[in-house]
């Protein structure tokens, strides 16, 4: 292995591209029209256009990542998460096209990307779950026969995507009338997400933890289960913050949870990087929920307490080496870990997306700090992709060191230009059910229910009055820099026009 | 020099002298002495006293106002009178007149949930508009009656579009 194309974009890309650095190989980006600007693009020894922004026209594209792993040279692909990374016929036609693909066998993936085939998995490794239809729900299942199987199952009960993951294509149902409607939006939203509207129904427990756990597998039968991570956080099943360890996992459930998760993979041949997924009930009991076969999202917090770089062991693994991480050391982690998703949204108006270019970034660093991150001063977020800028990372002795150390790092966080969910997290960070880690899956929704919308981190009359006199500082200092546009009303329509443009261009309208 | 300065709804009357390598800067008639250290073309750092503050100014095309930073806090900030235009309506609206709802960002309609002339709650989602590949909920700001609906399913839109209008009962 040489030269390893990265079939993915944002932050994911530029993770990867840092561990191949490290390991001497050469790099490849892939981008579509918006990302030409793209740190992974600036980053990468190569780059390949693969086509128009929509995802579908570009980072979804088989054909056009190959054409591009030809035309490079590229002898590996590393799907990153999201996009190609759980789709079976991609990593198929990588190994098909002669290229090692950084993952597991298009086996495993299409076996455990099938939640429905996922849960018959676990059931035969011996690891209960969440009660459930067995199969997905027919296209022409009428609502009638839909009412009566989610009847067996009872309310309240999500709809979920076969596909799906990062709680695209998710609805919860609670009334037997919304069921229908449910499902309808579900279709829709993982069939653009995912390319495939197959959906499946599964009750929902009441506050339930959703307490994950990190995998490596390598190809000489060695699987190696880490420390579980906390991800309990979400807003409408997204998670936004995740921590290891878990405040509610005993050493007893630990050892547990961590067996199971290593007997599902086992029992199905599983190789590489792969994340098992349980909801822990009150009671300390765990089902399996899903298996994610690609690296999550929230991986760097694993490596902050652990001291093991995933990415590195993804590429060590794929290239035929051996496991040789002491097992122990993987289960009792150093120290405690946090992450916060940034995503380009605005929280004060019900976290809608907010795309735009970035004018001004400061990025947090120092003691225990780590941000994966894409975003540059100057970068056009685009409207296509996923409004994740950056992922903050804080490392402590223990929780409330680390929490602590989160803040510290949020106010050090300047992003103008879009609006971000820093402020958000930094309320949060002051909750005294989230400082006591008393939390479950919809914790979050729940308490920013209860809010109903008040703005977080309101600006001090001290900070408002600072602001008034920068802002004639800089006229003063820097007229054309601080000068509005001469007539607002030409600007706004330059930048109508412009996305019209692009909508144009994208087949948006 | 004298400007009108807008933040967070409130306008100030800023002042601003030099004084022997210093500013003397007043807002709303009370003044102070700052030292001011410019960093970069759009970063200052202030010395209000021995008060430390780190600055961002930067033009917004996108909405017309200055965007700045003071430490972490983000604020919109207009200079001399420049109302940022295409500003959320729903934000500030009459509590008892028409609601107008307008896409706040660009996206597509993809479902449209209420007809003309429908009876709505303060909160019912209205539309669902798909951008950055989620499906977004668009609520009534007010219970009434959608008077205007101007979107269509499958229908594209831009930032700040009349999306639909919401009247008293």
């Amino acid at each position: 292995m040489k030269k390893v194309l990265i079939a993915n974009r944002g932050e994911i890309a530029v993770r990867v591209i840092r561990a191949c650095r490290e390991l001497g190989l050469s790099t490849v980006a892939v981008y579509s029209e918006a990302d030409r600007t793209a740190l992974h693009v600036r980053d990468a020894d190569d780059a390949c256009a693969i086509g128009p922004s929509p995802p579908r026209d570009s980072y979804l594209r088989i054909d056009a990542i190959l054409d591009a792993a030809r035309r490079s040279g590229a002898d590996a692909v590393h799907p990153g998460y999201g996009f190609l990374a759980e789709n079976e016929d991609f990593a198929a036609a990588v190994r098909d096209a002669g290229l090692t693909f950084i993952g597991p066998s298009a086996e495993a993936v299409a076996l455990m990307g099938s939640k429905t085939a996922a849960r018959a998995a676990a059931l035969g490794a011996g690891v209960a779950v969440v009660p459930g239809t067995d199969t997905p729900l027919s296209a022409e299942v009428s609502d009638a026969d839909m009412a009566r199987l989610a009847e067996t199952i009872g309310y309240p009960l999500l709809v979920k995507a076969v596909a799906g993951g990062g709680g695209k294509g998710m609805r919860t149902v609670t009334e037997p009338s919304d069921l229908s409607g449910a499902v309808r939006g579900a279709r829709s939203e993982a069939g653009a997400s995912f390319g495939n509207a197959a959906v499946y129904l599964e009750r929902r427990l009441t506050r339930p933890r959703h307490v994950e756990v990190q995998l490596l597998a390598d190809h000489h039968g060695t699987v190696l289960p880490f420390v579980e991570r906390e991800c309990s956080i979400q807003r409408r099943h997204q998670k936004v913050v995740e921590e290891t360890p878990s405040l509610a996992v005993t050493p007893a459930i630990r050892e547990a949870m961590t067996a199971a998760a290593a007997a599902v993979a086992r029992s199905v041949g599983y190789t590489n990087a792969g994340t098992i997924e349980f909801l822990l009930d009150e009671d300390g009991r765990f089902y399996f929920l899903e298996m994610n076969t690609r690296l999550q999202v929230e991986h760097p917090i694993t490596e902050m307490v652990t001291g093991v770089d995933l990415v590195r062991w993804q590429i060590r693994i794929a290239r035929g080496e051996r496991l040789d991480l002491d097992r122990a050391r993987l289960l009792a982690p150093t120290g405690h870990a946090i992450e916060c998703r940034i995503y380009a949204e605005d929280p004060d108006n019900g976290f809608l997306p907010s795309p735009g270019r970035i004018l001004h970034l400061r990025v947090p660093s120092g003691p225990g700090i780590r941000d994966d991150s894409a975003a540059t001063a100057g970068l056009e977020v685009p409207i296509f992709y996923d409004p994740l800028i950056s992922k903050l990372i804080a490392w402590a002795e223990d929780r409330p060191s680390a929490i602590r150390r989160m803040k510290r790092a949020l106010g050090e966080y300047v992003v103008t230009g879009i609006k971000t969910t820093v402020p958000f997290f930094a309320w949060l960070l002051d909750e005294p059910d989230f400082l006591a880690g008393r939390f479950h899956t919809t914790y979050l929704d729940d308490v920013l229910q209860g809010r109903n919308g008040r703005a977080f981190g309101e600006p001090s009359a001290e900070v408002a009055e600072v602001a008034a006199m920068a802002a004639a500082l800089q006229a003063v200092l820097s007229p054309s820099s601080a000068a509005s546009p001469a007539d607002p009303a030409l600007a706004a329509d330059a930048v109508s026009r412009r996305w019209k443009a692009r909508a144009r261009v994208e087949g948006l309208r | 020099m004298q400007y009108e300065v807008e933040v967070n709804h409130r306008i100030r009357q800023v002042s601003v002298r030099r004084a022997d390598g210093r500013f003397v800067v007043g807002v709303d008639g009370r003044e102070c002495t700052i030292d001011v250290a410019r960093i970069d073309a759009h970063t200052l750092s202030l010395l209000v006293g021995t008060s430390s503050y780190d600055v961002s100014v930067v033009a917004d095309p996108a909405s017309g106002q200055l965007a700045l930073s003071v430490g972490a806090v983000v604020l919109g900030v207009s200079l001399n009178g420049r109302r940022r235009w295409g500003r959320r309506e729903d934000g500030g609206h009459d509590a008892d007149g028409p609601h107008q709802l307008k896409a706040p960002m660009p996206g597509k309609i993809v479902r449209v949930l209420v007809k003309a002339g429908e009876a709505v709650r303060q909160r019912q989602p209205l539309v669902v508009i798909e951008a950055m590949k989620m499906e977004n909920e668009l609520r009534a700001a007010r219970d009434g009656v959608v008077a205007e609906l101007h979107v269509a399913e499958g229908q594209s839109v831009d930032a700040g579009a009349l999306v639909a209008v919401v009247v008293p009962a």
